[in-house]
């Protein structure tokens, strides 16, 4: 997917609007808040929220649902292994940049072995025969690991939280992708935007439940997404418990989206 | 995972701890025990776990059981405190209160309403790593058939000598954290109004009574 067109459009937007006043430094409290919120957009991001609760409302989780219920598990499974391999040297360029040499040869490792024995990554075969988990990597993290700081937060319609460290992270991740030069023509054309069109349907799956259950207690959704997004963030960049799965991306919905840990048994060959 | 000799280091220790609070000051309680906090974790996800597979009880019932392990397991009122944050001193002492009893039944409420769904539900204790001088947050691994694995995390405490759930991580995102976000949205959007926050409450716990 193309990030250039969106990112200016961003930007423009986001000159023109509007930003959140800053309370008073006499309330340390209100200061502190506002500051650990880190979200000066919020006026405009709350209206990004509501443009994309109406096209969630409309198309995104609608077709998430039909995709659960007529696709079978196994299928939506491969489906996500192919969206991870296909990411794979994106998270291997990241690894690399980040000095994780140990990561980086298992990502290596896992493309090599999936796109051959994993029939073009359909088959996690790296994982489930040589017990190379995957992991997540982006753009965005690489940045924070070499030291810049998030920026303001951002809600982009579709994308979900996001911020303008990883927003460029995910432009940077996009264009440096060997998809994004490698071939022309018509046929190719179509299948980045197939892919690009699986990659939201597969990420608004896996957070169906999360959402669903986030949408339902929540008093205030987007705030809850907002504390949620940058810690899960947190997590990620510090590559610290959990494994994100190759499939994220590095903006998103990424609450709940299957995680995945090293298998603590032994693990059972796909259905 | 444990290996064997130490999953009986740590019965072992567990059983001693279980023994030795009666033999110690009560003021050497202020500080949170790993050991400690990892057998009350042991026998509260038992609890649940028997709780949520049980055959024998009607949803309902289910639903009962886990609530009365929750009310006994979580500090209720620090971690009510904590989630309003800075609004607490602006309320009110009947705001107070009010906030207490409305906070207890939404998060028993939506806590035994998310985990009835756990049926066939197992856990698995991962290592627990001391974190702060007064908690320890106690690692999990939740099963369940048909979805990833989920690692759950309890943040265990010392109130007045007793191990205490105060916050539960959920694939690394605190619960107390973000609904402390979320709580104080709601107070500043209703004109820094603490009521405002108690009507959302009360609007929402009818909501979950009527879906019942």
């Amino acid at each position: 997917m193309r990030f250039g067109p969106l990112l200016a459009t961003a930007l423009i937007v986001i000159g023109l609007s509007g930003c959140a006043t800053r309370p008073d430094a006499s309330d340390p409290e209100a200061l502190a808040e506002y500051e650990a919120n880190n979200d000066p957009l919020e006026p405009l991001n709350r209206g990004m929220y509501d443009v994309n609760n109406v096209i969630d409302a409309a198309v995104l989780r609608p077709a998430a649902v039909v995709y659960r219920a007529a696709v079978p598990p196994p299928v939506r499974e491969g489906v996500r292994n192919v969206l991870g391999n296909l990411r794979g040297p994106t998270i291997l360029m990241n690894d690399i940049l980040q000095g994780e040499m140990d990561r980086a040869g298992r990502t290596a490792a896992r493309f090599l072995i999936n796109s051959t024995l994993g029939i073009g990554g359909l088959v996690d075969v790296a994982a489930w025969q040589f017990g190379i988990p995957g992991h997540g990597e982006d753009f965005g993290q690489t940045l924070a690991t070499w030291g810049v700081g998030e920026g303001p937060y951002l809600f982009i319609p579709v994308l979900g939280p996001s911020n303008f460290r990883d927003l460029t992270g995910a432009g940077v991740d996009a264009v440096s992708s060997p998809w994004f030069w490698f071939g022309q023509g018509e046929i190719v054309e179509a299948l980045r935007w197939v892919r690009a069109g699986m990659t939201i349907l597969d990420a608004r799956e896996g957070v169906l439940d999360t959402l669903d259950t986030l949408y339902a207690t929540s008093l205030d959704p987007y705030s809850t997404l907002r504390s949620a997004y940058r810690q899960r963030r947190q997590n990620e960049i510090s590559n610290t418990g959990q494994v994100a799965p190759d499939a994220a991306g590095s903006t998103g919905f990424g609450v709940g989206i299957g995680v995945t840990l090293p298998p603590t048994t032994t693990p059972q060959p796909p259905r | 995972m444990m290996t064997f000799p130490a999953a009986r280091r740590a019965a072992l220790l567990a059983g001693l701890s279980l023994a030795l609070p009666l033999a110690l000051p009560r003021e050497a309680a202020a500080q949170m025990d790993a050991t400690r906090a990892v057998a009350f974790i042991q026998t509260t996800g038992n609890a649940l776990v028997e709780a949520l597979n049980s055959t024998t009880m009607s949803p309902a019932q289910r639903r009962e059981r886990v609530a009365n392990v929750l009310r006994q397991a979580v500090d209720m009122e620090g971690t009510g405190r904590f989630i309003l944050g800075r609004w607490w001193r602006v309320a009110t002492p009947a705001e107070q209160q009010e906030y207490l009893r409305l906070f207890e039944e939404t998060l028993i409420r939506n806590l035994a309403t998310r985990l009835g769904e756990y049926q066939g539900v197992r856990f698995t204790l991962g290592r627990s790593q001391q974190r702060t001088e007064e908690d320890v947050l106690v690692t999990t691994i939740v099963e369940r058939p048909g979805t990833p694995t989920v690692n759950l995390d309890w943040r265990v405490a010392d109130v007045n000598g007793q191990p205490r759930v105060v916050d539960l991580v959920a694939e690394g995102t605190s619960l107390r954290l973000t609904q402390r976000s979320e709580y104080s949205a709601v107070v500043q959007r209703g004109g820094n109004q603490v009521s405002a926050l108690l009507t959302a409450m009360r609007g929402q716990l009818q909501q979950m009574q009527a879906r019942q």
